[in-house]
């Protein structure tokens, strides 16, 4: 049964990808009658996935019960002597993993459900979330590095089609070929980085590559700093998916795309690749001090940079997409201080936390678009939110759930994780503790700013002022509104008109469907309670994933809990977090503290945060208009000189006298037509004779 | 049913242009019974191509099969000699694939529909005559045969500037396939028996400067047509201008020729003024996948931009060539047929939006996603294929073609560095102008409404099955590359093993051995070699 279970471990991700061929092949052949069988397809994909997600939890249950690891291949590519395989590997790590992805994937689709009931790509929307869920799930199981660089990269496509979902609307068009391209930037390392290593290790077994990489720095054939420039290189592919600073300016304006791929695909899932990259490459970058240093001070800068900015955003989504920055930066900070565990450990709590906020903020959103319509600037806009858990009750308290989570506070997910990331960083180097400690308590208070303004306090959102104050900020020259043929959520026009005539629901918003709070309770209890397994004096987490080099410690270590480090250290976070939060319920909900009139006390401070530290616009002056103007300069010196020049030779050298005539009279067609017969007509001679 | 003897080769390179004499008499009241005829010869060809490959090629031999001889003219040594190997025969499949494609395309041709199917079965000879040749004069002749249909392809049913693009055409072509023959003539006169065989010629050893001076009259003659920097401008213009099924040729077959070209005749028959030439190769493959890159970016033309995004893919072509491994010169020749799909589906898909938009321009277009979604859908998997993405064939060569270069141990470390460097910067460019043309083209509102009713505006079912069998094999060579890359294999690794013997050879002549420095003293790509062989006839 259990051989059975592991030889047929490829059909996790088939399955997915069946179901999303066998939609995308209705789609474009008999595209009407597979839009009216909305639910039929709908029913199939999750069906699909649900088998796949049982496979994925019948593997966790044999992996934690210590069944060795399995590996199966087969040649995918050869020329002459080479050859490339591709397969699977079910270990520990994978099956954690794809227990992860497939129970997110699975719950994100039954919300699906709800958020995109009237949208009239809600098809095309389930083959594309079946897409990605096959492609994350190959990526997670592939044991070496062309594999995962393939199902990289496929991930990437499925989350540019994604973003760029609702296609009319022209910030998602720029955010989707935003995503890709910045995406690309970090491929691009990482192939680099790849085609070095197979040069120097001849290999792209994850293992074989790390010991022989150690071999040949220690034995001299390779130079040290070539074997950390390639680590760093492939590290580049990480810093570009996991949205680590100098790569992160996509993931925010990937927000654009509907609601729940920023939950599966921008929270919880995808963007972790990065993170479960690293972990794959240990072999390679552990044994590689200033590879893994340079890991550490990204992702410690990279957490910090994340809540600086989402202190002062107001939009929700975006504000929840700087707090995934900076929570994937603490992940690549764990990685790099050598917190194996543990930074798998806060993925995995991570995911479960923070796909509940995301899919929390698309019920908000959905609930909001019933009172200020499509218009995504406003229902997002956190301004004219407030007092929202009187209306949605479930949606409150899942969302303070995550909030409570991410904050670490005990005995939510995120202290147990977090609270071991910042303990380990403390025994490699204090600052990043400094670091990550401070980030604790940003975080902290920007999470609760947002609860407070969005679910306590009171409605703003028929406050006729703050909507056309802010339509004014988002777009003073757009006065025609050129609406949106579907929006966010696209609830149903005609409620929406109903709406507007201002029947019901015209003033109040309104709790979600069921099918779009049932995923958020069921999410809500791994966010509460998953931490669990990861205790430090019990960690049954650590027991399962460990490092490969560090199988022996770990039981050693096991046996010696210290309580008072322990608890200094968990009371320090603990302390900084409650900090937070009372700064932000003083600002934001008691109103004790006017926070506009911080804003103006340090106005650089708060324009720098609130305009990301200014990245997009530095990126765009440097990047993207200097490529501009180096394609236009090609393009002239393509046309004048190189066309001009070899035109002109071309010219001088062959029509002479006659034949220049005929050019200009445009009658070389008959010229042509000669030589053409003269040869013909030479052939035929010939061989007649 | 038919023996071994059956002259399969011959078959497939009569049959349209017999067809095509009947054209003329063909009765044509509705104007759609030459078009079905067309097809129909076009499809059968096909078929008998595809047939014959299956039966009677062994695709773990290395040398020419379905070979047949006959002595056409005996007086100066011309042979009705083909053959397929394989280096040959994807081409083949992949020419008679996309000009039955074309042809299926060009379903609404009004304007002298007699001549245009008459040259596209002219074409389809040409083509199928130029890769199975294994006669180098016969070769010539199939190579000059192809240049004047597609001349008056451009010239007649071209866009606004046909004129100027055809003419531009010819020159280039025309000029440069006379390097061919003279560099063909060199070679065949040099032995003590004048011959025009490809083994014969590839067996035998010439002096270095004949040798030399015959690469670089290929190098320019194939240069072109593979669109080789600083010979590339005709390509644009052309591929622009062109009317859809014609820039599915140009793009798909004609730019192969080139490459086939350098394959068989650089590599194979002058190995040692390979080794010399290939750092310059390498050099100049960079230079088009990267100048062809922000080219591409800078242009407001859809044709235009995917004309120059040909150019930058043909360097991978030139990369893989003088990788000497057996890895990258597999990748070679995966890139060509990869591409051959892709630029064909593209350049289809660029006709099905110019016949509903009447226009070129990228920004003249915007938002068309809404009215026709499927195109779209067939767009943009189009431009991710083309952009080297995963699970798509292109993928796959590129791939191997850096493979290649990273395994390569005739350059130095650091000239290895640089080129990966830079063709990986083509990697950032590709989706740069790829995306952004999607982006232009088919995302957000639509201004202009669109002079066609909404509800015959999207693609047909006629258009979806021509994308979908260039879009097919393009995945399934993705996602199982051994399914294309098994059936030349054999010949890749030998040609390789080839190129590889000769190296130590010349290594010993220059002490140096430096391939890794830019021998920019290599004689210059403007020596004409004519004036060699004319002294080496004498």
């Amino acid at each position: 049964m259990e051989l059975f279970l592991y030889k047929y471990a490829w059909l996790i991700p088939v399955l997915p990808l069946v179901a999303a061929t066998l939609v995308g092949l209705g789609l474009i052949s008999l595209n009407k009658l597979t839009n009216q069988l909305r639910k039929l397809n709908a029913v199939l994909i999750i069906t699909f996935l649900g088998v796949a997600m049982g496979f994925s939890f019948a593997l966790l249950w044999s992996q934690i019960h210590g069944h060795e690891a399995f590996t199966q291949s087969f040649e995918w590519a050869a020329a002459g002597s080479f050859h490339l395989s591709m397969g699977f590997i079910i270990d520990p790590l994978t099956s954690l993993m794809l227990a992860i992805v497939t129970t997110i994937a699975f719950l994100v689709m039954i919300y699906t459900d709800g958020y995109m009931e009237h949208d009239p790509g809600y098809v095309r929307f389930y083959a594309y979330l079946s897409l990605f869920s096959a492609s994350m799930l190959g990526l997670v199981i592939s044991p070496n590095l062309v594999q995962v660089y393939i199902f990289w990269e496929l991930v990437g496509m499925c989350s540019y089609l994604l973003i760029g979902f609702w296609y009319d609307r022209p910030l998602a068009a720029d955010a989707c070929q935003k995503a890709f391209v910045v995406n690309r930037v970090g491929d691009f390392g990482l192939l680099l980085g790849m085609l070095g290593l197979y040069w120097a290790t001849g290999s792209f077994e994850f293992d074989i590559m790390g010991d022989r990489l150690q071999e040949m720095v220690s034995s001299g054939a390779l130079a040290g700093g070539l074997a950390a420039l390639f680590a760093i290189l492939v590290f580049l592919g990480p810093v570009a998916k996991s949205a680590q600073f100098p790569l992160h300016v996509w993931l925010p304006d990937a927000m654009e795309g509907p609601t729940p791929i920023s939950a599966l695909i921008h929270a919880a899932t995808m963007v972790a690749a990065g993170v479960f990259l690293i972990a794959r490459m240990y072999p390679v970058f552990e044994p590689i001090p200033s590879a893994m240093s340079v890991i550490a001070w990204t992702g410690a800068f990279t957490a910090f940079l994340g809540a600086s900015i989402a202190i002062t955003q107001n939009d929700i989504k975006k504000g929840l997409a700087y707090s995934t920055i900076s929570q994937l930066g603490y992940m690549v900070m764990a990685m790099g201080t050598g917190a194996y565990a543990a930074g798998l450990f806060h993925l995995m709590t991570h995911a479960y936390f923070k796909a509940m906020l995301f899919l929390c903020s698309g019920s908000v959103i959905h609930g909001m678009e019933g009172v200020v319509g499509h218009d995504p600037d406003l229902a997002q806009d956190m301004r004219l939110m407030g007092g929202l858990r009187k209306y949605m009750p479930i949606t409150a308290i899942t969302f303070l759930v995550g909030t409570l989570a991410i904050c670490g506070i005990p005995p939510f997910a995120g202290f147990w994780s977090k609270d071991e990331i910042l303990g380990l960083a403390f025994e490699v180097n204090p600052a990043l503790w400094v670091v990550g400690w401070a980030t604790a308590g940003i975080t902290a208070f920007y999470m609760f700013r947002m609860y407070f303004m969005t679910f306590e306090g009171q409605f703003r959102g028929t406050d006729e002022s703050i909507i056309a104050q802010l339509k004014n900020a988002v777009s003073p020259q757009n006065e025609e509104n050129l609406e949106p043929a579907f929006g966010p959520g696209a609830m149903d026009p005609e409620e929406l008109e109903h709406d507007d005539h201002g029947h019901h629901h015209s003033s109040e918003p309104h709790e979600s469907p069921l099918t779009m709070t049932l995923p958020l309770v069921l999410l809500a209890i791994p966010s509460f309670m998953i931490g669990w397994i990861g205790k430090p004096w019990e960690n049954m987490f650590e027991e399962f994933i460990h490092a490969p080099t560090e199988a022996a410690e770990v039981v050693a270590e096991a046996g010696e809990f210290d309580w008072t480090e322990f608890l200094i250290m968990a009371g320090a976070s603990v302390g900084i977090a409650l900090i937070g939060i009372t700064v932000a319920s003083l600002m934001y909900r008691q109103g004790k503290i006017n926070p506009s009139k911080i804003a103006q006390q340090f106005r650089p401070l708060y324009n720098f945060s609130l305009n990301k530290w200014y990245f997009d616009e530095l990126y765009h002056k440097v990047f993207v208009m200097n490529s501009r103007r180096l394609a236009r300069e090609m393009l002239e010196i393509d046309y004048k000189v190189v066309d001009g020049a070899v035109n002109l030779t071309g010219l001088v050298t062959v029509i002479t006298g006659q034949g220049l005539k005929y050019l200009e009279s445009g009658r070389v067609q008959f010229y042509a037509l000669i030589v053409f017969a003269a040869v013909l007509g030479f052939v035929v001679v010939s061989s007649v004779t | 049913m038919f023996t071994d003897s059956f002259p399969w080769l011959t078959a497939i390179i009569l049959l349209p242009l017999v067809a095509s004499l009947a054209i003329p008499i063909l009765p044509n009241k509705k104007g759609h019974t030459v078009r079905w005829y067309t097809l129909g010869i076009a499809f059968l060809n096909f078929a008998l191509t595809v047939y014959a490959v299956w039966s009677s090629y062994d695709r773990t031999l290395a040398g020419f099969q379905l070979s047949e001889t006959i002595p056409w003219i005996p007086q100066i040594g011309l042979n009705w000699s083909l053959a397929l190997d394989g280096l040959s025969m994807p081409l083949v499949v992949l020419s008679g694939l996309i000009t039955t494609l074309a042809l299926l395309a060009s379903w609404r041709v009004d304007h002298k529909p007699r001549l245009f199917y008459f040259l596209m079965l002219v074409l389809y000879s040409a083509q199928m005559g130029v890769f199975a040749a294994t006669d180098a004069l016969l070769f010539f002749f199939m190579w000059e045969l192809e240049l004047v249909p597609v001349y008056l392809l451009i010239a007649i049913w071209g866009g606004k500037k046909r004129r100027y693009a055809a003419t531009k055409f010819i020159l280039y072509t025309a000029l440069a396939s006379l390097f061919i023959l003279a560099a063909v003539l060199g070679l065949a006169f040099c032995g003590e028996q004048t011959t025009f065989d490809l083994t014969e010629l590839g067996l035998r050893q010439y002096p270095i400067l004949l040798e030399t001076l015959a690469y670089v009259g290929f190098l320019i003659a194939f240069g072109v047509k593979l669109s080789l920097f600083p010979f590339h401008t005709w390509l644009p213009d052309a591929h622009g201008e062109a009317s859809a099924p014609v820039s599915m040729i140009l793009a798909g077959v004609l730019l192969k020729m080139g490459g086939y070209g350098l394959l068989r005749f650089n590599m194979e028959i002058l190995p040692n003024a390979h080794i010399q030439f290939a750092p310059v190769l390498v050099i100049l493959g960079v230079v088009n996948i990267v100048y062809g890159a922000f080219t591409a970016f800078g242009q407001t033309n859809l044709k235009r931009r995917l004309a120059y995004s040909s150019i930058s893919h043909m360097g991978f072509v030139l990369i893989g060539i003088a990788s000497f491994t057996e890895v990258g010169i597999n990748g070679a020749m995966l890139q060509m047929v990869s591409h051959g799909l892709i630029a064909a589906v593209l350049f289809f898909l660029a006709g099905v939006a110019y016949e509903r938009t009447h226009t070129l321009m990228m920004d003249e277009m915007t938002g068309l996603a809404k009215q026709m979604p499927k195109v779209f859908a067939l767009f943009t998997a189009g431009s991710l294929a083309s952009l080297a993405l995963p699970g798509m064939s292109g993928f796959v060569s590129e791939l191997t073609i850096f493979l290649g270069v990273a395994s390569s141990d005739v350059y130095s470390t650091s000239f290895k560095v640089v080129v990966i460097f830079l063709a990986a910067v083509g990697l950032i460019l590709t989706p740069i102008y790829l995306l952004s043309m999607l982006r232009v083209v088919f995302y957000g509102q639509s201004e202009t409404q669109l002079s066609l009713d909404p509800l015959g505006i999207d693609a047909k079912p006629r258009e979806i099955f021509i994308a979908l069998c260039l879009i097919i094999p393009v995945v399934g060579i993705g996602f199982y590359p051994k399914l294309a890359t098994s059936t030349y294999d054999v010949k890749t690794v030998e040609v390789a093993a080839k190129v590889r013997d000769a190296f130590p050879v010349y290594a010993e002549k220059q002490p140096s051995k430096s391939l890794g420095s830019l021998p920019f003293n290599a004689p210059a790509l403007v020596a004409p070699p004519m004036t060699n062989s004319e002294t080496l006839m004498d």
